[in-house]
């Protein structure tokens, strides 16, 4: 058993496609359509055959109700690693990006937080012992 | 072998694409050698949509003002959308949508078959892998109609076989569209 795919909600699956590519530098990794249904996953340059994030559409109350609570509690949705927060939220944030908080010290990591435009906070973590 | 297995689909055919400013609509036509009844009956009829649709309905889709569960076959997450039938004027007109699609069926009687007319609102990029996946399912309608069923197939079943490849390249040729998307990776192992 392996972790090979984690999900997230996304309120618009063109529009998260575009901001996890274009803004945040990830690769389109599968992408088909079945009737509504859209299977469409990005994966990471520096490990292509990595563990795939799944941008699903946000079309159930249900899914809606968790995004929103979750959002409004200022949970990140999904958590990325670096070995360079502060390079990446420079880059990012030079992409027209929001941040919610700049890279900040926390006990035993320095964490950045990132709005996705879809509904979802996003975490940036790098890890104090990766630190230079 | 059994007629499964030597199932391939005929050329892409039957298709065609109409750009309404950013929507696009699919067009399929299919001539079917069964009755508009029976024909009716296959789209409408749950019993008859699980042996060839692309989804399981959870009530007949023959009545208008009705609200049916679509529950995406085969889908790689479960996935079900709610729709309601629009227009249900049996054996000739059917109208509902399929989460974000809109699907209209229209049933013409042809010598003792019908002429077939699918439109639905679909993706750009997804135009040419939903022509070839409604191509095979409408070739497994066929079958199931003429009491020769072949089973259902469709997402991954249709996928990891050869015709659904050709059928995807040659209907985005037809529509003069880039090349098609790669299937996921789990549907290319045969």
């Amino acid at each position: 058993m392996k972790i090979k795919v984690t999900s997230l909600y996304v309120d618009d699956q063109d529009k998260a496609l575009r901001f996890y590519t274009e803004v945040l530098g990830f690769a389109k990794k599968s992408d088909f359509s079945q009737g509504p249904f859209r299977w469409l996953t990005v994966a990471s340059p520096e490990e292509p055959d990595g563990t795939e994030l799944q941008l699903a559409l946000n079309n159930n109350p249900e899914a809606a109700a968790y995004q929103r609570a979750i959002f409004q509690k200022g949970q990140p949705a999904a958590m990325f690693f670096t070995d360079d927060v502060k390079g990446d939220y420079e880059r990012i944030k030079a992409r027209g990006a929001q941040f919610t908080m700049p890279p900040t010290d926390v006990t035993g990591s320095t964490i950045a937080m990132l709005n996705d435009t879809c509904g979802n906070l996003i975490q940036l973590t790098q890890l104090a012992r990766y630190s230079r | 072998m059994t007629d499964r297995e030597q199932y391939s689909p005929g050329p892409a055919s039957g298709a065609q694409i109409r750009k309404d400013g950013e929507k696009w609509t699919l067009i399929l036509v299919r001539e079917l050698r069964h009755s508009p009844e029976k024909v009716w009956q296959a789209l409408t009829d749950p019993a008859h949509l699980r042996e060839w649709a692309p989804f399981d309905a959870d009530g007949s889709l023959g009545t208008v003002g009705t609200t049916v569960k679509l529950t995406t076959a085969g889908a790689p997450t479960p996935h079900v959308s709610e729709t309601r039938v629009t227009r249900a004027d049996a054996p000739e007109l059917l109208e509902y949508n399929w989460g974000d699609h809109n699907m209209r069926w229209e049933l013409e009687a042809l010598g003792g078959g019908t002429r077939l007319t699918l439109w639905t609102n679909i993706g750009r990029r997804f135009i040419a892998m939903g022509a070839a996946g409604w191509h095979i399912c409408f070739d497994v309608l066929d079958r199931l109609l003429s009491g020769t069923p072949i089973g259902r197939m469709v997402a991954g079943d249709a996928m990891k076989f050869s015709g659904w490849q050709r059928l995807n390249a040659e209907y985005a040729r037809q529509f003069g569209i880039e090349t098609p998307n790669r299937p996921p990776q789990a549907a290319q192992k045969s």
